[in-house]
């Protein structure tokens, strides 16, 4: 990454939190507050209504929900940063790419507080810090990785057509369950079960929940699966984003 | 040849007319040729419509021709533009760095200038406050002044010679007029023969997204008004 990028992707970043933080009364405290109503809504429906899971459930939530908010927050909000940047892009010469990447690291460093407190909420449930802990980064990386792939592909095409806004949130709707994060998904039977781990977000929750509920380390293959997967998405996202930007200054307005 | 920084073969530019797959498209450049030596100042006229603005972004780099080809020197080509990237609710000093960012300059040319930015600007101690609460001479005035921060070596001007209130028009006139005769090669896009006149050496004019002809400011400006107008496409 030349070093002018990397100055102008933090400093955006550093800038658009800010702004994001002065727009509402309470500011930063919305990035645990946004999140843990998310959790309890979720918390009310399976643990409470529905009797999901078993004692282990809430601290299973937790992380499932956690990690893939990240996600979907990334995706969803980067997912839409080239068109409503469309006016920045006719004005000055600039790798486009940056607008997804500065969404998806303010969503990285909102991700970071929540899991300093999810930290602290697991270590009072009794989940204590552990060796395995040691392989999150790993995990976190592979994660950013795939959540940059996936926002960079929904905002090259969004500009092209605007249509896809509407569906986005319903897509990550039925990903979000069919990634266990809300239940597990022991009930896949088992042929369905190799398509399911091909899902990188299935394999880091899964790795996430191994490490910080049960001090398990991560499976070693099925990480450097999704790596890979990850990589690949991210490459394409790039590739698809440069191959386009002679194109998103020539859209009508 | 080796003094030509920018040259224009038959470029065409095309605009997609509407959001729709197989939508007609339409052809803001036709058919520009035009060549820019080191030092020159280039105007360019022509009516409404005739594709002005759209050539200065094409020499921007910022949009790429459709058709034809366009050779160009490493050198940096810039359009002046205020305020680019300006967020409401930053201060004016994070405005000036993020905005400065944007056109270019590493982070610390661009903090190395605040404080002339924050002089020229006028701003005072509204430098640190949110530019939400800016009138519009203020922003003005701070769009201007980091503006005026970059300087590329082909500096592309569409009309804006000055702004903000009368004191602040003469200044910033005078900051740009010195910029356009301290050597830098200028391309400027405007509608009065007199600022063509004061600015320029050369003048291209652009019918119709074509170029019907490069030559000297008086020769040019002087087939133009001779010519028939027909109603701008």
């Amino acid at each position: 990454m030349a070093p002018h990028f990397l100055e102008l992707l933090l400093f955006a970043t550093y800038a658009e939190l800010r702004a994001e933080r002065a727009r509402s009364y309470l500011g930063l405290l919305w990035w645990l507050i946004e999140p843990a109503m998310n959790m309890a809504v979720y918390y009310l429906v399976f643990a409470r209504i529905l009797h999901a899971g078993g004692d282990d459930y809430v601290a299973f939530l937790l992380v499932g929900l956690t990690l893939w908010q990240w996600f979907k927050s990334s995706v969803s909000h980067g997912g839409h940063a080239i068109w409503i940047q469309l006016g920045l892009v006719r004005q000055v010469k600039l790798p486009v790419r940056l607008f997804p990447a500065v969404q998806v690291l303010a969503d990285t460093v909102k991700f970071l507080y929540i899991l300093g407190v999810l930290f602290g909420i697991l270590w009072l449930m009794g989940y204590a810090p552990n060796p395995a802990y040691l392989a999150l980064p790993v995990v976190l990386l592979i994660e950013l990785v795939f959540a940059a792939g996936a926002a960079y592909l929904v905002a090259a095409t969004v500009p092209f057509v605007p249509d896809l806004r509407f569906v986005i949130e319903q897509v990550l709707q039925v990903l979000m369950f069919l990634s266990g994060v809300v239940f597990a998904l022991d009930v896949v039977p088992e042929p369905l079960r190799r398509w399911f781990a091909l899902n990188p977000i299935v394999v880091l929750i899964d790795a996430g929940r191994g490490i910080l509920l049960h001090a398990r380390w991560p499976d070693a293959s099925a990480l450097l699966r999704a790596g890979a997967i990850s990589l690949a998405l991210y490459a394409l996202g790039v590739w698809l984003i440069a191959r386009l930007t002679p194109r998103y200054v020539k859209l009508p307005t | 040849m080796s003094d030509t920084l920018i040259a224009l073969h038959n470029v065409g530019v095309a605009f997609n007319a509407r959001l729709r797959l197989g939508a007609p498209r339409f052809w803001a450049l036709e058919d520009v040729s035009l060549t820019l030596r080191r030092g020159q100042r280039l105007g360019v006229i022509g009516r409404n419509g005739a594709g002005k603005s759209t050539l200065l972004r094409t020499l921007a780099g910022i949009l790429a021709p459709d058709r034809g080809r366009i050779e160009r020197a490493p050198v940096a080509c810039q359009l002046l533009s205020l305020s680019v990237g300006f967020l409401p609710h930053l201060s004016g000093r994070d405005n000036a760095v993020l905005s400065g960012l944007m056109l270019g300059l590493r982070r610390r040319e661009i903090v190395r200038r605040l404080p002339a930015i924050r002089e020229f600007s006028e701003l005072g101690d509204f430098f640190e406050q949110p530019i939400s609460s800016y009138s519009t001479g203020m922003l003005m005035r701070l769009g201007f002044s980091v503006a005026m921060q970059v300087e590329p070596e082909i500096l592309l001007i569409d009309e804006v010679l000055a702004v903000g209130d009368a004191d602040f028009q003469e200044k910033s006139g005078a900051a740009l007029r010195a910029r356009i005769h301290g050597g830098t090669t200028v391309v400027f896009v405007s509608h009065g023969d007199a600022q063509i006149r004061q600015v320029c050496d050369t003048a291209v004019w652009i019918e119709h997204g074509r170029s019907v002809m490069q030559g000297g400011v008086d020769e040019v400006l002087r087939a133009y008004h001779a010519a028939p107008h027909p109603a701008a496409g």
